[in-house]
């Protein structure tokens, strides 16, 4: 490989890349907050598990039922 | 207490703060390396909400721009990671002179194409440094990664770059 050949390709490059404009076209705060909102309300993957977890834990052994009102 | 400090107690007015304060540059970065303005605005929004997931990891004398810059590189990384064309262009008889302006266009085209069938780290490397001209040290920093280890990427994507378009017939003026 030449150094020639290299500043062939670095400036061919240049040139099929047309510069960007860099500027931030509106705010995004607004979009931001509201994932923030959408991901805060929605209930953890292992909190319905434990939910399913304890559903059939009470239909296999339903006396559980009175240690878990216990432990409330 | 500081912004950075509230920012890292979870204070959702912090973290605004920063987001106001650091969209723009966030944004100017990803858009250098994807190119897309729609997609860079996406990533920015998917940056900074991971910026505010990770921030028990941020240390509050820490530099937060730097930090999250290297998130938004992660992520840029990976997106084009994903959406990388997998078919490459048909050969052709390589030498072919190209003085047609509408020959030209369709060589730049095919450079940009074969420029993102490169392996993603080796285009962000190459894109910064070669096309956005940036310092080495910058890239480096944001790359989380040495000065070296830029140069060499930037050398490999050269490398690769220029055994795939002589291999497709093309040859830069």
């Amino acid at each position: 490989m030449t150094e020639h050949d290299d500043r062939k390709i670095r400036d061919a490059l240049k040139q099929s890349f047309p510069p960007v404009n860099t500027e931030l076209r509106r705010d995004l705060c607004p979009d931001i907050l509201r994932k923030f909102d959408a991901r805060q309300v929605g209930v953890p993957w292992y909190d319905w598990a434990l939910v399913g977890l304890s559903a059939v834990m009470f239909l296999a052994f339903p006396r559980l039922v009175l240690v878990f009102a216990y432990h409330l | 207490m500081d912004l950075l400090q509230r920012f890292t107690h979870g204070e959702i007015d912090a973290f605004e703060t920063l987001v106001r304060q650091f969209q723009g540059d966030i944004y100017a970065w990803i858009v250098r390396i994807v190119r897309d303005p729609g997609v860079a605005e996406d990533l920015t929004v998917e940056t900074l909400w991971r910026v505010y997931r990770a921030r028990h990891r941020f240390r509050p004398d820490g530099n937060f721009g730097a930090w999250a810059r290297r998130i938004a590189t992660n992520l840029a990384i990976d997106h084009l990671r994903r959406n990388r064309p997998e078919q490459s262009f048909p050969t052709e008889p390589a030498g072919v002179p190209q003085p047609d302006p509408l020959v030209q266009r369709e060589t730049r085209e095919r450079i940009q194409q074969a420029f993102r069938r490169l392996p993603a780290k080796l285009q962000v490397a190459a894109t910064l440094a070669l096309v956005e001209e940036l310092p080495y040290e910058e890239i480096a920093n944001s790359l989380g990664t040495s000065v070296g280890a830029v140069k060499l990427r930037v050398f490999r994507a050269v490398r690769i770059l220029r055994k795939r378009l002589s291999q497709a017939g093309i040859t830069p003026d």
